[in-house]
């Protein structure tokens, strides 16, 4: 169901992260995600980083609205929609930019938790102080601010008992190899329409990952020819990943 | 008329609906009981539709949807439609466009991958600044028939003409089946309708207004396909609100021979999508109990007029 909620903190995060808490804590398995409305503007996916609050990167008009939200402002949400992480043992949760924001609720349900994290710089590196509080942070960071210089994929493969696996594509598909496909999870994005299994627009080799996922295991993830190369667009037209 | 495909179990989805071939392969990989599956309308030329929300489910049993006929183009279509072929599974191209020759120009590119060809006649939905087909042709029965006439001179697959519940729609079928349609889809989404949320004051979705489905829409178009067959008594497929065995009867019973299910599949993943078309086949089954289906189809009618004989 559609609720609207009163928008009460927003944090910056970084230059181009916000966390928007709103007044409502919403019940969620971590990686389900839920659709954040903006009235009379759109309507589109994001996963809880608290149990009230989205963490958004501003990458466009939704975004920037979004991301600009005051205290008092009002925000919808329709979820919590598809299909989460299953519990994880010892974890190694691997995030890159703001994909890492998706990787906190699953962080604080884990037990002892590590953190393989990677960004273009420092302040790409969500939650850096709190992770460090629950587990070794391994971070990569492209120009070399913080941690390795390079790609969050250089880091790996790092021991863990399973994996998670949340950020772009390109960097998830470069994953792919380097982890065991038993006991790894990715989480998946497509641009959604309806977001309830319906209309087909999001799918991924066929796979509607509003409702199989958005969080697949890494033995699905490597039959999907889709995953890491090709996408639909708005239209249904394919476009590169 | 040419016969439909045989389309075994004859269930299928409801266009717009699933919408792509490789959505379709993943359903048929997960064992789903469904004999036919129908692409998205494809259109001339590529539209994004309409802006989210698109959807809107308010608990009383009715969807709306406001997606407005979002297509890539028909060159695009095409390689998608090359590119995947289904094991079992007939699949059924629908088509749409702005006036006829563009519905003749779609069914033209898309004939030679469809086992059928649906017409569609009665989309409520639109773009800011658009006509839905469902006022521009659908509700016309003269132009309805010519778009018929148009698709039928561009493909030797049998043509199914799907219409508006929003219409007078036994006048269309009437003109349709005229114009040379093998079938008829009963039917489109109803309405449009409209969901608004009272906090912001706003309408909910972006294209304002979206097509009834689900269970809001079955008596509805249970009565379509009821007049249709008993007018027409031509092959119908029926669409609207089919969640359980015992709908699928019902539409059966007045006189659908394919049916169509499609909000039913709102929040299910593949596996249990596929799950609920073997109920419904399985259920199906054991009320026929042995007779062929064709033994039941329309069987209201004969009920209704044995009753006024005796």
């Amino acid at each position: 169901m559609r609720s609207v909620f009163k928008v009460v903190e927003n944090r910056r995060e970084s230059e181009w992260t916000h966390t928007i808490f709103f007044d409502k804590e919403i019940e969620s398995q971590p990686g389900q995600f839920m659709m954040v409305w903006l009235p009379r503007l759109g309507e589109k996916p994001f996963t809880l980083s608290y149990p009230n609050a989205v963490t958004v990167k501003k990458a466009g008009e939704f975004t920037e609205k979004l991301a600009a939200l005051e205290p008092g402002d009002e925000i919808g949400l329709r979820g919590p929609l598809g299909q989460g992480y299953p519990p994880l043992k010892r974890p190694a949760l691997i995030g890159g930019g703001v994909g890492i924001a998706e990787l906190r609720l699953l962080a604080l349900a884990s037990e002892e938790p590590s953190f393989v994290l990677g960004g273009r710089t420092a302040d790409e590196i969500l939650f850096y102080e709190e992770f460090r509080a629950l587990g070794p942070v391994h971070v990569a960071t492209e120009d070399g601010a913080l941690g390795h210089k390079g790609l969050v994929t250089e880091l790996l493969p790092v021991e863990a008992e399973s994996y998670a696996v949340c950020g772009p594509e390109r960097m998830m598909a470069a994953c792919l190899p380097k982890l065991p496909a038993e006991r790894t999870y990715f989480a998946v994005e497509r641009y959604m329409k309806c977001a309830v299994g319906l209309c087909g627009q999001c799918t991924c080799s066929g796979w509607r990952v509003c409702t199989d996922g958005p969080i697949f295991p890494a033995s699905t993830v490597a039959q999907m020819d889709d995953f890491g190369k090709r996408r639909r667009s708005k239209s249904g037209r394919w476009e590169a990943v | 008329m040419i016969p439909l495909p045989e389309i075994d179990p004859p269930l299928i989805n409801a266009s717009g609906i699933l919408s792509y071939p490789e959505v379709f392969a993943a359903f048929e990989s997960a064992g789903a009981c469904l004999g036919g599956y129908v692409t998205k309308s494809v259109g001339p030329r590529e539209k994004p539709g309409n802006e989210n929300p698109v959807v809107v489910y308010p608990p009383e049993g009715a969807v709306l949807n406001s997606l407005a006929l979002p297509t890539q183009s028909a060159e695009d279509w095409e390689r998608d439609l090359e590119e995947i072929r289904l094991r079992k599974a007939k699949l059924i191209v629908s088509v749409y466009g702005g006036d006829a020759p563009e519905f003749a120009e779609v069914t033209g590119r898309m004939s030679r991958f469809g086992d059928a060809i649906e017409v569609n006649l009665g989309c409520p939905n639109k773009e800011p600044g658009e006509q839905t087909i469902m006022e521009s042709i659908g509700q016309n029965p003269a132009l309805s028939a010519e778009v018929i006439e148009r698709v039928r001179d561009e493909t030797d697959k049998p043509v199914i003409a799907k219409l508006s519940p929003n219409s007078d729609y036994l006048a269309v079928a009437d003109s349709c089946l005229e114009a040379g349609a093998d079938a008829l889809g009963c039917g489109n989404t109803l309405g449009p309708g409209l969901a608004v949320d009272i906090r912001s004051r706003a309408a909910i979705l972006a294209g304002t207004t979206g097509g009834i489905s689900g269970p809001a829409l079955k008596p509805i178009n249970l009565r379509m396909t009821y007049e249709a067959y008993s007018r027409f008594r031509c092959p119908i497929v029926a669409y609207g609100g089919i969640e359980t065995w015992e709908d699928a009867v019902e539409y059966i019973l007045a006189g659908a021979g394919v049916l169509g299910v499609g909000t039913a599949f709102m929040r299910k993943s593949t596996h249990e999508a596929a799950a609920l078309t073997r109920d419904i086949w399985e259920g199906i089954q054991e009320y026929l109990d042995g007779e062929p289906m064709s033994a039941l189809i329309g069987a209201a009618h004969r009920a209704a007029e044995g009753g006024g004989h005796a």
